[in-house]
């Protein structure tokens, strides 16, 4: 008997043992998964942003005396035939004298041709030129007959070979951002007032709006009659806002687009100004039904009822609110983001000015190709289709196309939208055909995500529907998308945010890395420049090269693209959040 | 009603269903673009090399192919001996040669693994490997004609091995094949671009043998399959199972990010990060003597790792809706006969979620075959297969992106090869795909 009791013992504690160790080595794997991911963020941040490894980009030129200058370039920036490629060298003359500073620039165009120079002379009127040939390899002196020192530095252009002395410094190229709260640098204030005031007005009218209080409701209860004046009053506010952004400095500009489009900050003012005018509007609607209805008006839990489509309204103020806080009260400069385009030679001075615009264009046109025709067939699938041969052949193919690999589209794409001939529709490797081929990439997934948020509405809205005799399109309309909306939207921006980060199709369409301009999104219709590029082919391009300073700038860009992926994604989690509280109450 | 007549009185539903067509649309052109140009490119190759050829070379029997040939029709006589009603003949062979003590059984088993990697024939590797595992099933038909048990008569394994006994049989007795269909699917040998005094033109130095590129797709897709399938499925298995709310709250989150990255950022870590590390075993491997190159910073190993992490939270994901599928009544009744938690995960939980599992594996299989920027990153850019997987080699993936990354005239013959072995591509993932999504279907269904 004891024999027993120690042998089961023993299995016991064997079978503890396994336990043991199988759960433990079962976390450890999944744990596991988690350290990748730290490692990949470190290895990413770490060499640009921790350790802090920046250009320092000195000139080559030696101080001679403390009026005379020498120039000497390594790097033309010529090609082969002697054309000049990318920025011009410009070089900036600046110093204070009795007569006030004084600030000269002088372009240097570096030619092929040793031996050949010109030399500047600076004195108190100014330098006598403005734009100077000199052959590649060659000394060229600044004279100044100044009796103060002049600082040199270069603007813009390739940077020329660092000396072992390294001074004077030209630039520090660092990838470095400035947020401003309210006011910038120079104590000015970065928004408009009646950008701020629209922020602050929407940010207590859904306060007022969530929360109703019974003083504040009957305060409004008021002018609960003048709504319609209201809400003019708040629509013209929006217009005011807008139309103070405009500014006309230049009569040649007035035929310029760019100068009758707001800016984003004043747009996004109006916005505020016409959400609040739409809330408030809907607020006093619904104290003027509870007035009807022969309520007390301090029965928040019935006005919140009776005022319809509250969450939708909500929800959009919300996401404009947490918009234009970002954007009207901050000034976010970050010159890697906004300002610089690539450099030929120097990595530190490049940024993805180019690749940023492009993106956006790329994205709004894949957006506006797919997503109403993706929508479209989801609703058909789920709503229209009867179960035969079509619809299942539809379905299996939106399954499958989910599946095929990117590249595949990119094919898709280069033998269609690009090529001329045949088939093809020969817009070039333009803005255009990457956005088509990126829209096309995107609908599969749309469609699935959508299908899935059709689904997930009860039966029993689409019954109750049909039942008080609603038609099967007012019934989609009217009941089934409005409650499956937000998982549509859900679905779209993760398959935006999918097809952002692609960039195997961008390279089969044709996107090119060197771009020292905006791309132009139609220029494939109008015949502008086509070249274009995204971040995503840019960090490949820069990953590529040999040097190690271009990958700090593919890491920097990779961070930037995160960060973008990241906020898309986190716009979506808060999307799903509200749909399944809804569900829930 | 007629066809017509319904479609004008439901202008909504008809605006509809022509959206949803554009899918198919989408289909045809993708298939009509790749099959069109493919066509012109194999028709190009085939005016001046023919279109299919082999020669014989019967000493080819003798060889490890031939082998491997005998070997499994000798398993596919056994195979079909046992399913035959009355087997006498191998009742005839003892017991224990059928069933003998589970360890050897085991010990068996790993060899037949094992010898895969270090047998330079593949097919003599795998048909050694099907013969132990017709061995198995042979051993549990006769165990169940002892102690009584339905038999199921399944005709699979006779079909594999005679698909095997043909490609053996091929491989065997050609040798030699050539034209423009048996250059590309069966010569090795990659070489786009010939040094041809045109460019456009063909020229004989030109070689399409499209082999070396997918076998190292495929050593870069199962390599990554290693690496995710283990900690992808554990992964699944703890967050469904073992894993606190609390943490499951943070490792899912985390796990949808990791999957939302941008290939080529996933291309710049193995670049930057993974290829230095791979280096320095393959350095010491080098000093060895087990490889007879120099490692190279960009390697299959490199990509198989980062392909690996791309795809292991689809496979976590997948398997653990797969899990959760699973009624509960399972869990529950396993552990109230006395299972302990470990046990109950092994034997039940897996084996009740098993095809949804390998749909999960399916469809990541096929993710990383198609799989491009981390690859072009990784891998490398030479168009050479071999088994040391410390040097640079090219998939087929990474070939179109390097191949249009330059400056590509259209009708050109190397324009023409990104289609060929775009198609290609084209029809492994789907191939892929239509298993792993009826796999899941099916699964669907069971649960």
């Amino acid at each position: 008997m004891k024999d027993i009791d120690k042998l089961q013992k023993r299995s016991r504690k064997l079978r503890n043992l396994t336990e043991r160790v199988g759960s433990t080595s079962l976390a450890i794997a999944g744990l596991i998964g988690l350290l990748f991911l730290g490692v990949l963020i470190w290895q990413i941040a770490e060499p640009t942003f921790i350790k802090g490894e920046q250009g320092e980009i000195t000139a080559v030129s030696e101080w001679i005396p403390e009026s005379d200058y020498r120039f000497e370039w390594d790097f033309p920036n010529i090609d082969e035939n002697g054309n000049l490629t990318g920025d011009p060298v410009v070089i900036r003359f600046e110093w204070d004298d009795e007569n006030g500073s004084h600030s000269h620039d002088v372009q240097i165009n570096v030619i092929q041709t040793r031996q050949i120079k010109t030399d500047i002379y600076i004195d108190s009127n100014g330098v006598d030129q403005t734009e100077i040939d000199v052959g590649r390899k060659t000394k060229f002196y600044a004279y100044s007959a100044l009796s103060v020192p002049v600082t040199v530095e270069q603007i813009s252009g390739p940077v020329p070979n660092a000396d072992d002395t390294g001074y004077p410094s030209v630039n520090t190229f660092v990838i470095s951002g400035d947020v401003h709260v309210l006011w910038d640098d120079e104590n000015e204030q970065v928004f408009q007032l009646l950008e701020l005031l629209a922020w602050a007005t929407l940010l207590i009218l859904i306060i007022v709006f969530t929360w109703p209080q019974e003083n504040v409701i009957s305060l409004l209860s008021k002018i609960e009659s003048y709504k319609k004046l209201v809400w003019g009053v708040f629509y013209i506010l929006a217009a005011l806002t807008l139309s103070l952004s405009f500014e006309f400095s230049d009569k040649a500009d007035i035929l310029e687009l760019e100068n009758y489009l707001p800016t984003l900050d004043a747009a996004l003012g109006a916005l505020c100004w016409a959400m609040c005018g739409t809330i408030l509007y809907r607020l006093l609607e619904g104290i003027e039904r509870l007035k009807n209805l022969k309520r007390e008006i301090h029965e928040t839990s019935r006005l919140k009822h009776s005022i319809s489509n509250r969450d939708g309204i909500l929800m959009w103020s919300r996401m404009l609110l947490f918009t234009s806080t970002i954007f009207i009260p901050l000034l976010i400069d970050i010159p890697f983001l906004t300002e610089r385009y690539q450099d030929i030679f120097v990595p530190y001075a490049s940024g993805i000015r180019a690749a940023f615009y492009g993106t956006i264009w790329v994205m709004l046109i894949a957006m506006v190709v797919s997503i109403p025709i993706s929508v479209g067939a989801a609703i058909y699938l789920e709503e229209y289709a009867k179960p035969n041969r079509i619809t299942k052949l539809i379905q299996a193919l939106v399954t499958n196309l989910a599946g095929v690999p990117s590249i595949v589209f990119g094919m898709f794409g280069l033998a269609i939208f690009v090529k001329q001939g045949g088939i093809g529709w020969g817009l070039g490797p333009s803005v255009l055909a990457a956005g088509l081929t990126m829209g096309v990439m995107a609908m599969p997934i749309i469609v699935l995500g959508g299908q899935e948020a059709l689904r997930s509405v009860p039966r029993s809205v689409r019954e109750s529907a049909y039942g008080i005799g609603c038609t099967r399109w007012q019934v989609t309309k009217d009941h089934v998308l409005p409650s499956a909306m937000p998982g549509i939207m859900t679905g779209t921006i993760l398959a935006m945010s999918r097809i952002m980060g692609e960039a195997a199709p961008l390279v089969v369409v044709g996107a090119t890395a060197m771009i020292l301009f905006d791309p132009e999104p139609l220029a494939a219709l109008n015949g502008g420049n086509l070249n274009f590029t995204v971040i995503p082919i840019q960090i490949y391009f820069w990953t590529a090269e040999p040097d190690h300073a271009w990958h700090s700038m593919a890491a920097a860009a990779s961070i930037t693209l995160i960060c973008l992926l990241i906020a898309m994604n986190s716009i979506a989690i808060v999307l799903r959040q509200h749909f399944r509280k809804r569900l829930k109450s | 009603m007629s066809f017509l007549q319904r479609l004008t009185k439901d202008k909504a539903g008809t605006i509809l269903f022509v959206m949803s067509l554009s899918v198919i649309l989408i289909t045809l052109g993708i298939i009509q673009t790749l099959l069109f140009e493919t066509i012109t490119f194999f028709s190009d190759i085939a005016e001046h090399r023919g279109w299919f050829s082999f020669d014989w070379d019967f000493s080819g029997i003798l060889s490890a192919s031939g082998f491997a040939c005998l070997l499994l029709v000798v398993a596919l006589f056994l195979d079909r001996e046992s399913k035959a009603v009355k087997g006498t003949l191998l009742s005839s062979i003892p017991l224990y040669v059928w069933n003998p003590h589970h360890g050897i059984v085991k010990f068996v088993f790993a060899v037949a693994v094992l010898q895969l990697l270090f047998n330079d024939s593949f097919l003599l590797g795998i048909s050694i490997l099907f013969c132990v595992i017709v061995w198995r099933s042979i051993g549990k038909i006769q165990m169940k004609r002892i102690l009584g048990g339905n038999i199921e008569i399944s005709n699979i394994w006779r079909n594999i091995l005679s698909l095997f006994i043909l490609i053996t049989v091929f491989d065997a007795i050609t040798m030699n094949y050539s034209g423009a269909l048996g250059e590309f699917f069966f010569q090795n040998q990659w070489t786009p671009t010939g040094a041809c005094e045109d460019r456009r033109s063909l020229c004989e130095t030109m070689s399409f043998g499209v082999n070396s590129l997918l076998l190292t797709t495929l050593q870069v897709a199962f390599g990554a399959l290693v690496i995710a399938v283990p900690l992808g499925v554990g992964c699944a298995i703890y967050l469904s199972e073992y894993a606190p709310p609390r943490l499951a709250a943070v490792v899912k989150p985390t796990l949808e990010i990791l999957a939302g990255i941008p290939s080529v950022v996933y291309g710049f870590f193995a670049f930057i990060y993974i290829g230095p590390l791979v280096v320095e075993f393959g350095e010491y491997a080098f000093a060895n003597g087990w490889i007879d190159q120099p490692p190279n910073v960009l390697n299959p190993i490199n990509g198989a790792i980062v392909v690996g992490i791309m795809i292991l939270p689809l496979i976590a994901s997948m398997s653990e809706d797969a899990l959760r599928a699973v009624p509960n009544e399972l869990r529950e009744g396993s552990l109230a006969l006395g299972a302990t938690k470990i046990e109950t995960t092994m034997k039940v939980m897996i084996q009740a979620s098993l095809s949804g599992i390998i749909a999960s594996i399916i469809l990541a299989l096929s993710r990383a075959v198609g799989e491009t920027m981390a690859v072009t990153l990784a891998v490398g850019t030479v168009a050479v297969y071999t088994s040391n997987m410390f040097v640079p080699a090219q998939t087929m993936t990474a070939y179109i992106a390097q191949r249009v990354g330059g400056d590509l005239p259209f009708g050109e013959i190397g324009y023409l090869t990104i289609f060929a072995v775009g198609l290609y591509l084209f029809a492994i993932t789907l191939c892929l795909n239509l298993l792993g999504n009826k796999v899941l279907s099916a699964y669907r269904e069971a649960y």
